[in-house]
């Protein structure tokens, strides 16, 4: 990267102080990703864990507690450290070159955004070495269970807290740039859709990730401070606090999602070679979802003993975000439609994405009726669902990101065979995995519990042979990786021939300071 | 940061700061909601209780004791059950037993099922939320004086009145002398 070391030559410290001091909005986003792997990849092995425990009925190799650990710390890593992360560093990295801004608005606040989480990450993982061991409430910090856990529920909570200020932070900044900084003629229906999504969900991380501060911060004082949100001893309600968590919870899951819908929503036209379905249509869906998301919290609760006309409430709310996101997957299906496709690595993960977030979405649904979550609530159908709309969603889209746009950022192509091996390994597994899940959800397997019933035998062993084979796959894609970036620059300013953009624009890799002067949109 | 950005960031944090008091604006937000609708089966509500002519109606209330976090007590009603007259003052006595060899501090909290009809269930005297300071296996008993609201639906035939007793000796230790 010449550009890099000619700047570095100026006024750039080198080496670590580089990374610690940066305040590029390149680096930054180099950062959050790479961190966001690490953490993946964490997350994956507490998964293993808890996959190889229920390989077969019984207790084999963890005892109860430390599994229950696990299921938390799985949740919390996967949550908040690796798919938040990864969509900010694809924020640091697009955004500003989407949108033709030299740098993000706020850049030393960006720096603090990022540095916060190594440190937050740092204690939240040291508590599974407390006597006592780390949290193992779930993630969702129910109390009267997470009151009375051991002495790592400070500690979590805490590190919650930092998580909490570094995405409100990194939002804080996202949106002035997205609104304050885009190059001249760049209308806001002209940006593009993996902007917009970012915008929205910039607004839904500083609308509920307050909140989940405020609920864990009534947490951390009926602990320690003798309030009684939560304590019923003292006149509290447990169930108060579900309700303040799932505020926060639903508009999470879709700020899990959204810029995922940005993701494919600009890859799809690439390799259709046609722009995108319905550009105002997805941008109205993407604030449609967006909006309703704070009026369905309690659909993740209907078991909790509601009044018949809040359930009804909250089913049809939430029956009605089916209508948005089916305009998105219409829209999707009809960009690709008469299209000269090509199906490069970004392009499988983002069709797959299509297929396999639907089924998510249609269990989403099928969970949505009242009467019928009365069965499924807290079985292995809502990890089935969940898993569903995540793993192929939210990860196959920052997959495909990182296949699609590292031949910008570095210049260099990776391997187009062993990405399609990648693709396959991963999207088999994947299935292999939480298929099966929904079958012993149906049947009344339980979610977080470390044993289960003989019948249930065949389909777990299958889920968990599926999750080592998924695990592996992420391995071929890090040494994917390695190798391209062991490689030459051989990319030109378009890595791909049916790119549309200002970032394609550019050299590949982009100078270290880009559109110093804002290019011209007509 | 230029005064358009500036601009930006301190509506933004205006907003942050205000999500963060909204959280704590749902806790009264909900107890107010709890309140029209009964929703949590909360019976401490504010009402004067109006002696009225009792009516001929009968209902079966269930009396219930659940122990918290398998505290040292033993914690039962003396009846069961009792069939009341609507709109007639009856009293009822819990027992709770301190089973350790240490004095406690307990308090309970009241519930009835079903939440909707917990307007009608009026306690005159109870001992939920008090706290009761309970010597080495000493038995005390806590009384509970009630009336059934003639108001109450028709097709009510049985309520469940459930206490909830917790140990709070750990939190109060130092507030109370008598202990020491």
């Amino acid at each position: 990267m010449s550009a890099n070391l000619e700047h570095a030559e100026h006024h750039q410290p080198s080496g670590i102080m580089r990374w610690i001091t940066t305040t590029n909005h390149k680096d930054i986003g180099t950062l959050y990703l790479f961190f966001s792997l690490l953490m993946f990849f964490i997350g994956g092995l507490m998964a293993l864990v808890i996959r190889a425990e229920l390989f077969e009925p019984g207790l084999q190799l963890v005892v109860p507690g430390f599994f229950n650990q696990m299921t938390t710390m799985h949740a919390l890593i996967m949550i908040f450290g690796a798919v938040m992360p990864a969509f900010v560093g694809l924020a640091n990295w697009q955004v500003p070159l989407m949108i033709g801004a030299p740098d993000m608005a706020l850049p030393r606040l960006n720096n603090w955004s990022f540095w916060i989480l190594p440190f937050a990450f740092t204690m939240m993982i040291s508590t599974l070495f407390f006597e006592g061991g780390g949290p193992a409430a779930g993630w969702t910090l129910y109390p009267p269970l997470s009151l009375q856990g051991g002495n790592s529920m400070p500690f979590v909570i805490f590190s919650i807290h930092l998580l909490g200020l570094s995405s409100i932070l990194g939002a804080i900044n996202i949106i002035a740039t997205i609104l304050n900084m885009r190059a001249p003629g760049m209308t806001l229906m002209k940006m593009p859709m993996f902007v917009w999504t970012w915008l929205i969900t910039a607004f839904l991380l500083i609308a509920a990730m307050p909140v989940l501060a405020g609920a864990i911060t009534m947490l951390l004082t009926d602990r320690f401070f003798g309030t009684s949100f939560f304590t019923a001893s003292g006149g509290g309600d447990p169930v108060l606090f579900q309700h303040i968590f799932w505020f926060f919870g639903h508009p999470e899951v879709y700020i899990l999602i959204l810029p995922a819908f940005g993701i494919i929503s600009t890859i799809l036209p690439t390799f259709s070679r046609k722009p995108l379905f319905g550009y105002d249509s997805m941008v109205y869906a993407t604030a449609s979802i967006a909006l309703l998301s704070f009026i369905v919290w309690a659909h993740h609760m209907f078991t909790v003993g509601m009044p018949l006309a809040g359930e009804l409430f909250f089913m049809f709310a939430t029956m009605l975000i089916a209508v948005p996101t089916g305009v998105k997957v219409f829209n999707w299906v009809a960009t690709m439609w008469r299209g000269s496709m090509t199906f490069e690595t970004p392009m499988l993960f983002s069709i797959a994405f299509i297929v396999l977030f639907t089924i998510g979405g249609l269990s989403g649904l099928m969970l949505a009726i009242v009467p019928a979550d009365f069965q499924y609530h807290d079985t292995y159908f809502v990890v089935a669902h969940f898993h569903y709309v995540l793993v192929p969603g939210a990860i196959f889209a920052i997959i495909a990101a990182v296949y699609y746009w590292l031949p910008k950022w570095t210049g260099k192509m990776y391997d187009e065979f062993l990405g399609k091996i990648h693709f396959w390994l991963t999207t088999i597994f994947v299935n292999v995995t939480f298929f099966p899940m929904h079958f012993v959800g149906l049947a009344g397997m339980p979610r977080r519990i470390p044993d289960y019933a003989v019948q249930f035998t065949d389909f777990n062993a299958i889920a968990s042979v599926g999750a080592f084979g998924f695990g592996f796959a992420q391995v071929l894609f890090l040494y994917i990786l390695y190798k391209a970036l062991k490689d030459d620059v051989t990319v030109g300013e378009k890595a791909w021939d049916g790119a549309q953009g200002l970032e394609w624009t550019l050299s590949s890799p982009p100078p270290y300071h880009s559109f110093e002067t804002p290019p011209k949109v007509e | 940061m230029n005064t358009k950005t500036k601009k930006t960031y301190y509506i933004l944090v205006a907003f942050t700061i205000f999500m963060f008091s909204f959280s704590y604006m749902l806790v009264p937000l909900y107890d107010l909601f709890c309140d029209i609708t009964g929703l949590n089966g909360k019976t401490n509500k504010v009402k004067a209780i109006v002696i009225e002519e009792p009516s001929e109606r009968f209902i079966k209330i269930k009396f219930v004791s659940n122990v918290a976090q398998s505290a040292p007590v033993k914690f039962y009603p003396i009846e069961k059950e009792m069939t009341v007259q609507i709109g007639k003052i009856y009293n009822t006595k819990y027992l709770i037993t301190n089973t350790s060899k240490t004095n406690m501090i307990t308090t309970a909290s009241p519930s009835v099922v079903p939440g909707e009809m917990s307007q009608y269930f009026r306690k005159i005297e109870c001992f939920c939320f008090n706290h009761q300071e309970i010597k080495s296996n000493e038995t005390k008993e806590l009384g509970v004086q009630f009336m059934i609201d003639t108001e109450i639906p028709n097709d009510a035939d049985s309520l469940i009145l459930s206490y909830t007793m917790f140990d709070i000796t750990e939190k109060n230790i130092n507030k109370k002398v008598s202990l020491k």
